[in-house]
């Protein structure tokens, strides 16, 4: 006889992604007893993650505005399939508060946050303003447009230099500049002033102190509809091109045994996640300064890529406790001390990108083949004859270690990237086996300018390696001689 | 059998198959080298056993890699190269410098012949195509000439070596 803990009555849950995190959600879906629904499209006909899933519904359409951006089709699929909730993934329209609306309007549970949560962490403006009401460092720095010179230097020596002069219409790393001192502010004012009007229409100029060498922190928030807030510790992940991460760590090493910190920047997370009544899996943001000072970036209102090292440290399954948390269920958390964690995690995001250029390289993949040690999982939708589009994003798995300690988990990464062959298409595999033998990453001393310092990519040999065809070839001759 | 590797920036590498020992049911030791400029540049015996319905392959028989499950695989990837592989024979726009006479690179069969006997014919035109590993591969010439003689015709089934036509 089966023991259940609770019976709970089974949804029908449409899962509107695609991939690693649409198998993970069904998979999800049908531990809880919930049919789970996927999705294909006109340019994805053989996805793996409907092998996951109870039931299959065609999305029309080929490029991402057609089909999982389309708030329309999507609602009208579950409409007609009479679902009683839509699970959003990652990316695409997880963070859409009109979305999430719409699909309220149609007596549809949108699995994520309330409206109001969405809107207020989707927007800047509103998610800082909010972040300072409730106590919450934000970069300190002018609030609104400073006039002059003089005005640029007082706030300057009140937050304490270096300091940034940025153009509010700013953005992309233009209409940016440093300054060091005084003299330097005289110096530049003018002319960041008259680039951002160049630029942006708009010369007016804010004042926010330059945080040096930044690590970007964030902590995993989930709560209940009961009003429930638990955090999940802190990740690290710094390290990151084009201002995407590549490879996330969990602990922190930069926090690394100082409890005090730890339990400061998750409780200061709690405290805003409470701030806008929180109720689903979410992810607090933050950058934190060479002298350990952390100041709040932004919210992320969804499951995030990297929740697996989370969830390898604490044991807890985030996908399933989300899912129960907008069904209203009961969490079966009984306290905040009950979460713990122990061990390391490391995640490598493997993309089918250029190692080099870390440009997107779509293709085919020709083989596939895992020799893991133990103590990895991968999350991922790979198969042989996978097509790689460029319509979608080229992450095409997430490689995971866990280890007692950070070493051990680096270890077993080093070996995990060592025995996983992806044919056809590159992939930065080779990337990643050049970050983890970085001194500087082996001795948790990096910072988000990391890939820009280092310099990874430049490490990486390509030189024709014959034995390895030769290998592949004999593979093939052996086959065709029918050994 | 020869092999080429031609990555996007139009790269080649020639590799050659040029000695296969069969020592055992499960064991087979095969010698490629690879060529450039008509000068072996590497050479290296690869062993390749079976074990539990899979292959591995080996350099020296002390450490075996497992090869990944793949037929006739289309690309082999280098680090940050793509090749494309064409394996017997060469693949359009790139000549094969070769005299007068085709042979055939692979086994195969005719499927079309396009041209005759006195033709004049430009260096990189389609001779004939040639059926084989389920893809059709167009034979081309390797020089400016003449059609001298045509050995082959229609629905031929070939060896490898076989001589299909001759130019002047």
């Amino acid at each position: 006889m089966s023991i259940r803990l609770k019976e709970n009555k089974a949804r029908r849950i449409l899962i509107a992604n695609r991939g690693e995190i649409a198998a993970r959600i069904a998979k999800a879906c049908r531990e809880l007893g919930h049919t789970a629904i996927g999705l294909w499209t006109d340019n994805e006909v053989h996805a793996r993650h409907l092998e996951f899933c109870d039931e299959w519904a065609h999305l029309e359409g080929t490029g991402n505005t057609e089909t999982y951006l389309n708030q329309d089709k999507i609602i009208k699929i579950a409409k007609e399939l009479k679902v009683d909730a839509v699970h959003p993934g990652y990316g695409f329209l997880s963070e859409n508060g009109g979305f999430a609306e719409a699909l309220s309007n149609n007596d549809i549970i949108f699995i994520g946050p309330h409206i109001e949560a969405i809107k207020i962490m989707g927007d800047k403006a509103t998610s800082k303003t909010l972040a300072k009401e409730s106590g919450v460092p934000v970069v300190p720095g002018s609030a609104d447009a400073v006039k002059s010179v003089a005005e640029a230097i007082k706030i300057a020596e009140e937050i304490g230099y270096p300091v940034l002069l940025k153009a509010v219409a700013g953005g992309g790393g233009r209409g940016m500049r440093a300054c060091a001192d005084e003299n330097e502010i005289k110096e530049q004012f003018e002319a960041v002033g008259r680039e951002s009007m160049a630029a942006f229409g708009n010369g007016d100029l804010l004042v926010e102190k330059l945080v040096l060498n930044p690590r970007h922190i964030e902590v995993q928030i989930l709560a209940d509809k009961h009003g429930n807030v638990f955090h999940f510790f802190e990740r690290e992940c710094s390290v990151q091109r084009r201002h995407q991460k590549i490879v996330e760590e969990a602990p922190s090493p930069f926090i690394g045994d100082d409890e005090e910190l730890r339990q400061k920047i998750c409780q200061t997370a709690v405290k805003l996640s409470k701030a806008v009544k929180y109720d689903s899996a979410g992810t607090v943001e933050f950058i934190m300064a060479e002298d350990k000072s952390f100041y709040f970036l932004e919210m992320n209102t969804r499951i995030q890529v990297e929740h697996p090292i989370t969830e390898e440290i604490t044991g807890m399954d985030l996908i399933v406790c989300m899912i129960q948390s907008a069904l209203g269920e009961d969490l079966q958390i009984p306290s905040q001390d009950f979460i713990t964690r122990s061990g390391h995690a490391i995640e490598c995001r493997i993309c089918a990108e250029d190692p080099i250029t870390m440009l997107p390289a779509p293709g085919v993949v020709t083989g596939f083949e895992t020799n893991f040690p133990q103590g990895i999982r991968f999350d991922n939708c790979l198969f042989k004859d996978l097509e790689v589009t460029p319509d979608f994003d080229p992450m095409v798995g997430k490689l995971i270690a866990k280890g007692v300690v950070r070493d051990v988990a680096i270890r077993k990464m080093e070996s995990a990237l060592e025995g996983l062959y992806i044919e056809g298409l590159k992939t930065n595999i080779p990337l990643h086996k050049i970050i983890l033998a970085n001194q500087n990453f082996r001795d948790g001393n990096y910072s988000t300018s990391f890939i820009g310092v280092e310099k990874p990519q430049e490490q990486i040999t390509n030189n024709i390696d014959y034995t390895s065809f030769y290998m592949k070839l004999a593979g093939i001759e052996a086959r065709r001689m029918g050994l | 059998m020869r092999t080429y590797l031609i990555d996007a920036e139009k790269n080649e590498l020639i590799i050659d198959l040029t000695k296969t020992l069969v020592h055992s049911k499960e064991l087979i030791e095969f010698e490629f080298s690879t060529l450039q400029d008509n000068e072996i540049v590497h050479r290296e015996n690869i062993f390749v056993r079976k074990l539990a319905g899979r292959y591995f392959a080996s350099n020296d028989q002390k450490n075996w890699v497992k090869l990944a499950p793949q037929n006739l695989p289309k690309k082999f990837l280098n680090v940050d190269r793509v090749f494309d592989i064409y394996r017997g024979f060469k693949p359009s726009g790139l000549s094969d410098g070769n005299d007068g006479e085709l042979l055939t690179q692979m086994p195969g069969k005719v499927v079309k012949i396009l041209v005759a006997t006195g033709d004049e014919v430009v260096e990189g035109q389609t001779l004939v195509i040639l059926e084989a590993m389920k893809m059709e591969n167009e034979i081309k010439a390797g020089l400016d000439g003449v059609v001298k003689n045509i050995h082959v015709s229609v629905g031929d089934a070939l060896d490898q070596g076989v001589l299909m036509l001759e130019l002047e």
